[in-house]
Protein backbone atom coordinates (compact mmCIF):
# COMPACT_ATOMS: atom_id res chain seq x y z
CA UNK A 1 0.00 0.00 0.00
CA UNK A 2 1.52 3.62 -0.99
CA UNK A 3 1.54 6.76 1.48
CA UNK A 4 -1.25 8.28 -1.06
CA UNK A 5 -3.48 5.34 -0.52
CA UNK A 6 -2.84 5.10 3.10
CA UNK A 7 -3.69 8.66 3.37
CA UNK A 8 -6.49 8.43 1.69
CA UNK A 9 -8.07 5.65 3.61
CA UNK A 10 -7.01 7.18 7.10
CA UNK A 11 -8.31 10.73 6.42
CA UNK A 12 -11.45 9.38 4.54
CA UNK A 13 -12.30 7.27 8.03
CA UNK A 14 -11.43 10.27 10.05
CA UNK A 15 -13.97 12.46 7.94
CA UNK A 16 -16.85 9.72 7.89
CA UNK A 17 -16.37 8.80 11.34
CA UNK A 18 -16.79 11.97 12.73
CA UNK A 19 -19.22 12.90 10.01
CA UNK A 20 -21.05 10.44 11.42
CA UNK A 21 -20.95 11.46 15.43
CA UNK A 22 -22.48 15.05 14.28
CA UNK A 23 -25.41 13.38 13.69
CA UNK A 24 -25.68 10.48 16.55
CA UNK A 25 -24.18 11.83 19.40
CA UNK A 26 -26.90 13.68 21.20
CA UNK A 27 -24.72 16.52 23.19
CA UNK A 28 -24.89 19.46 20.54
CA UNK A 29 -21.34 20.82 21.89
CA UNK A 30 -19.44 17.62 21.39
CA UNK A 31 -21.40 17.56 17.71
CA UNK A 32 -19.69 20.97 16.97
CA UNK A 33 -16.47 19.23 18.16
CA UNK A 34 -17.10 16.43 15.89
CA UNK A 35 -17.88 18.74 12.79
CA UNK A 36 -14.42 20.49 13.78
CA UNK A 37 -12.74 17.28 13.02
CA UNK A 38 -14.49 16.75 10.03
CA UNK A 39 -13.73 19.58 8.59
CA UNK A 40 -10.39 19.78 9.37
CA UNK A 41 -10.53 16.23 7.45
CA UNK A 42 -11.97 17.78 4.69
CA UNK A 43 -9.49 20.13 4.34
CA UNK A 44 -6.71 17.57 4.26
CA UNK A 45 -8.26 15.59 1.66
CA UNK A 46 -7.71 18.87 -0.30
CA UNK A 47 -4.42 18.85 0.50
CA UNK A 48 -4.22 15.17 -1.01
CA UNK A 49 -6.32 16.24 -4.00
CA UNK A 50 -3.37 19.20 -5.05
CA UNK A 51 -6.04 22.08 -3.69
CA UNK A 52 -3.89 23.65 -1.00
CA UNK A 53 -5.37 26.69 -1.34
CA UNK A 54 -8.63 25.99 -0.81
CA UNK A 55 -7.61 23.16 2.06
CA UNK A 56 -6.33 26.54 3.68
CA UNK A 57 -9.37 28.47 2.91
CA UNK A 58 -11.37 25.50 4.17
CA UNK A 59 -9.48 25.70 7.36
CA UNK A 60 -9.80 29.15 8.35
CA UNK A 61 -13.32 29.31 6.74
CA UNK A 62 -14.62 26.51 8.41
CA UNK A 63 -12.52 25.27 11.30
CA UNK A 64 -11.79 28.78 12.45
CA UNK A 65 -15.17 31.09 11.79
CA UNK A 66 -17.87 28.78 11.15
CA UNK A 67 -17.16 26.53 14.12
CA UNK A 68 -16.45 29.50 16.31
CA UNK A 69 -19.58 31.09 15.40
CA UNK A 70 -21.63 27.58 16.41
CA UNK A 71 -19.82 27.24 19.34
CA UNK A 72 -20.76 30.34 20.75
CA UNK A 73 -24.07 30.69 20.01
CA UNK A 74 -24.41 26.78 22.19
CA UNK A 75 -22.43 28.20 24.54
CA UNK A 76 -24.67 31.20 24.63
CA UNK A 77 -27.79 28.48 24.66
CA UNK A 78 -26.63 27.18 27.81
CA UNK A 79 -28.40 23.77 26.47
CA UNK A 80 -27.58 21.20 29.56
CA UNK A 81 -29.86 18.46 28.30
CA UNK A 82 -31.57 17.48 25.15
CA UNK A 83 -35.19 16.27 25.88
CA UNK A 84 -35.65 14.34 22.24
CA UNK A 85 -32.78 14.27 20.56
CA UNK A 86 -33.99 12.70 17.29
CA UNK A 87 -37.62 13.20 16.02
CA UNK A 88 -40.58 10.86 17.09
CA UNK A 89 -42.84 8.77 15.63
CA UNK A 90 -41.38 5.36 14.37
CA UNK A 91 -43.15 5.22 10.91
CA UNK A 92 -42.17 8.65 10.12
CA UNK A 93 -38.45 8.19 11.43
CA UNK A 94 -38.45 4.74 8.96
CA UNK A 95 -40.11 7.47 6.16
CA UNK A 96 -36.71 8.97 6.46
CA UNK A 97 -34.11 6.54 7.17
CA UNK A 98 -35.92 5.42 3.64
CA UNK A 99 -35.75 8.34 1.76
CA UNK A 100 -32.37 8.65 3.05
CA UNK A 101 -31.47 4.67 1.67
CA UNK A 102 -33.27 5.86 -1.68
CA UNK A 103 -30.49 8.53 -1.96
CA UNK A 104 -27.88 6.59 -1.38
CA UNK A 105 -28.93 4.30 -3.99
CA UNK A 106 -29.23 6.87 -6.71
CA UNK A 107 -26.17 8.30 -5.61
CA UNK A 108 -24.60 4.78 -5.90
CA UNK A 109 -26.53 3.96 -9.11
CA UNK A 110 -25.29 7.37 -10.38
CA UNK A 111 -21.71 6.46 -9.84
CA UNK A 112 -21.70 3.29 -11.09
CA UNK A 113 -23.06 4.56 -14.82
CA UNK A 114 -20.22 7.10 -14.75
CA UNK A 115 -17.11 4.72 -14.00
CA UNK A 116 -16.07 4.73 -17.44
CA UNK A 117 -15.73 8.33 -17.51
CA UNK A 118 -13.96 8.34 -14.67
CA UNK A 119 -11.81 5.48 -15.46
CA UNK A 120 -11.15 7.46 -18.92
CA UNK A 121 -10.25 10.49 -16.98
CA UNK A 122 -8.93 8.87 -13.71
CA UNK A 123 -5.77 7.40 -15.73
CA UNK A 124 -4.49 11.39 -16.51
CA UNK A 125 -3.65 11.83 -12.98
CA UNK A 126 -1.32 15.26 -13.50
CA UNK A 127 1.06 16.59 -10.87
CA UNK A 128 -0.27 19.37 -9.40
CA UNK A 129 1.41 22.93 -10.52
CA UNK A 130 2.95 24.73 -7.60
CA UNK A 131 1.08 28.09 -8.12
CA UNK A 132 -2.53 26.46 -8.71
CA UNK A 133 -3.17 30.01 -6.28
CA UNK A 134 -2.06 32.15 -8.87
CA UNK A 135 -4.29 30.55 -11.56
CA UNK A 136 -7.13 30.33 -9.12
CA UNK A 137 -6.81 34.35 -8.64
CA UNK A 138 -6.85 35.00 -12.22
CA UNK A 139 -9.51 33.66 -12.90
CA UNK A 140 -12.07 34.33 -9.93
CA UNK A 141 -10.65 37.89 -11.38
CA UNK A 142 -11.88 37.41 -14.83
CA UNK A 143 -14.24 34.90 -15.47
CA UNK A 144 -16.06 34.62 -11.80
CA UNK A 145 -15.62 38.63 -11.51
CA UNK A 146 -19.45 39.00 -11.78
CA UNK A 147 -20.18 35.56 -8.69
CA UNK A 148 -17.73 37.31 -7.32
CA UNK A 149 -19.10 41.07 -6.71
CA UNK A 150 -22.31 39.19 -6.09
CA UNK A 151 -21.26 37.43 -3.24
CA UNK A 152 -19.67 40.36 -1.76
CA UNK A 153 -22.33 42.29 -1.99
CA UNK A 154 -24.48 39.08 -0.22
CA UNK A 155 -21.92 39.33 2.63
CA UNK A 156 -22.22 42.43 3.28
CA UNK A 157 -26.58 42.45 3.48
CA UNK A 158 -25.95 39.19 5.19
CA UNK A 159 -24.08 41.16 8.24
CA UNK A 160 -26.51 43.57 8.27
CA UNK A 161 -29.53 41.51 8.35
CA UNK A 162 -28.16 39.41 10.85
CA UNK A 163 -27.44 41.83 13.27
CA UNK A 164 -30.66 43.56 12.83
CA UNK A 165 -32.69 39.67 13.16
CA UNK A 166 -30.17 38.94 16.62
CA UNK A 167 -31.33 41.98 18.02
CA UNK A 168 -35.05 42.68 17.08
CA UNK A 169 -37.66 43.26 19.75
CA UNK A 170 -40.43 42.58 17.20
CA UNK A 171 -41.38 39.37 15.89
CA UNK A 172 -41.74 35.62 17.12
CA UNK A 173 -40.27 36.88 20.78
CA UNK A 174 -42.28 40.06 21.07
CA UNK A 175 -44.15 40.66 24.90
CA UNK A 176 -47.66 39.93 24.70
CA UNK B 1 -9.79 -6.17 -12.06
CA UNK B 2 -7.78 -7.47 -8.81
CA UNK B 3 -10.08 -6.24 -5.60
CA UNK B 4 -6.51 -5.18 -4.18
CA UNK B 5 -5.99 -2.37 -7.18
CA UNK B 6 -9.02 -0.73 -5.58
CA UNK B 7 -7.71 -0.63 -2.81
CA UNK B 8 -3.81 0.60 -3.77
CA UNK B 9 -4.68 2.91 -6.42
CA UNK B 10 -7.19 5.88 -5.30
CA UNK B 11 -8.69 7.54 -8.61
CA UNK B 12 -12.26 9.43 -9.31
CA UNK B 13 -14.61 7.05 -7.99
CA UNK B 14 -13.02 6.81 -4.87
CA UNK B 15 -13.76 11.01 -3.82
CA UNK B 16 -16.86 10.65 -5.26
CA UNK B 17 -18.10 7.70 -3.31
CA UNK B 18 -16.83 9.52 0.28
CA UNK B 19 -18.42 12.43 -1.01
CA UNK B 20 -21.81 10.40 -1.13
CA UNK B 21 -21.45 9.72 1.65
CA UNK B 22 -20.93 12.25 3.58
CA UNK B 23 -23.65 13.90 1.82
CA UNK B 24 -25.86 11.13 2.96
CA UNK B 25 -24.89 11.02 6.62
CA UNK B 26 -25.77 15.00 6.57
CA UNK B 27 -29.36 13.71 4.67
CA UNK B 28 -30.19 11.56 7.68
CA UNK B 29 -29.11 14.65 10.03
CA UNK B 30 -31.25 17.10 8.90
CA UNK B 31 -34.05 14.46 8.53
CA UNK B 32 -33.77 12.81 11.96
CA UNK B 33 -32.03 15.96 14.00
CA UNK B 34 -34.56 18.05 16.38
CA UNK B 35 -31.71 20.43 17.06
CA UNK B 36 -32.01 23.75 15.29
CA UNK B 37 -27.65 24.04 15.49
CA UNK B 38 -27.21 20.30 14.89
CA UNK B 39 -29.62 20.91 12.02
CA UNK B 40 -27.40 23.72 10.81
CA UNK B 41 -24.50 21.09 11.49
CA UNK B 42 -25.98 18.59 9.04
CA UNK B 43 -26.44 21.02 6.22
CA UNK B 44 -22.67 22.37 6.46
CA UNK B 45 -21.74 18.75 6.26
CA UNK B 46 -23.68 18.10 2.86
CA UNK B 47 -22.12 21.68 1.94
CA UNK B 48 -18.69 19.63 2.27
CA UNK B 49 -19.37 16.68 0.44
CA UNK B 50 -20.82 18.46 -2.36
CA UNK B 51 -16.93 20.70 -1.91
CA UNK B 52 -15.00 17.10 -2.04
CA UNK B 53 -16.71 16.07 -5.07
CA UNK B 54 -16.04 19.76 -6.92
CA UNK B 55 -12.56 19.77 -5.88
CA UNK B 56 -12.60 15.78 -6.75
CA UNK B 57 -13.25 16.92 -10.66
CA UNK B 58 -11.39 20.11 -10.75
CA UNK B 59 -8.00 17.56 -10.16
CA UNK B 60 -9.20 14.81 -12.31
CA UNK B 61 -10.43 17.07 -15.05
CA UNK B 62 -7.64 19.18 -14.82
CA UNK B 63 -9.99 22.48 -14.77
CA UNK B 64 -9.43 25.34 -11.83
CA UNK B 65 -13.13 26.18 -12.48
CA UNK B 66 -14.18 24.07 -9.55
CA UNK B 67 -12.12 25.16 -7.21
CA UNK B 68 -13.94 28.45 -7.73
CA UNK B 69 -17.55 27.23 -7.40
CA UNK B 70 -15.62 25.75 -3.92
CA UNK B 71 -15.10 29.68 -2.88
CA UNK B 72 -18.76 30.56 -3.69
CA UNK B 73 -20.31 27.35 -1.83
CA UNK B 74 -17.98 28.49 1.64
CA UNK B 75 -19.42 32.19 1.19
CA UNK B 76 -22.92 30.85 1.17
CA UNK B 77 -22.47 28.24 3.35
CA UNK B 78 -21.06 31.03 5.67
CA UNK B 79 -23.84 32.99 5.14
CA UNK B 80 -26.36 30.28 5.50
CA UNK B 81 -24.80 29.74 9.21
CA UNK B 82 -25.09 32.78 9.77
CA UNK B 83 -28.74 33.57 9.00
CA UNK B 84 -29.71 30.15 10.74
CA UNK B 85 -28.34 31.06 13.75
CA UNK B 86 -29.29 34.33 14.14
CA UNK B 87 -33.15 32.68 13.66
CA UNK B 88 -32.10 30.17 16.13
CA UNK B 89 -31.03 32.90 18.90
CA UNK B 90 -34.40 35.09 17.94
CA UNK B 91 -36.80 31.17 18.60
CA UNK B 92 -34.18 30.64 21.68
CA UNK B 93 -34.80 34.25 23.09
CA UNK B 94 -38.72 33.15 23.03
CA UNK B 95 -38.61 29.25 23.69
CA UNK B 96 -35.66 28.59 25.82
CA UNK B 97 -35.37 25.75 23.79
CA UNK B 98 -34.12 25.19 19.96
CA UNK B 99 -36.12 22.65 18.77
CA UNK B 100 -37.56 23.19 15.18
CA UNK B 101 -41.15 22.67 16.51
CA UNK B 102 -40.99 25.99 17.64
CA UNK B 103 -40.52 26.98 14.13
CA UNK B 104 -43.98 26.84 13.36
CA UNK B 105 -44.23 29.96 15.50
CA UNK B 106 -42.31 32.36 13.15
CA UNK B 107 -44.19 34.92 12.03
CA UNK B 108 -43.86 39.10 11.70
Amino acid sequence: MTADSFLFWMLAAVTLCSGLAVVVISNPIYSALCLAMSMVGVSALFATLGAYFIAGVQMIVYAGAVLVLFVMVLMLFDLKTELVTFSRGKISGLLKIATVGVLAGFLAGAFSMTIEFAEKTGAATTVPTPDTSKALGTLLFTKYILGFETLGILLLVIAIGVVGLARSKGGTHAKH
Amino acid sequence: MPSIDIVTHIGLNHYLVLSALLFVTGMAGVLLRRNVIVLLMSIELMLNAVNISFVAFSKYLDKLDGQVLVFFVMTIAAAEAAVGLAIAVSIFKRYKEVNIRFFEHLKG
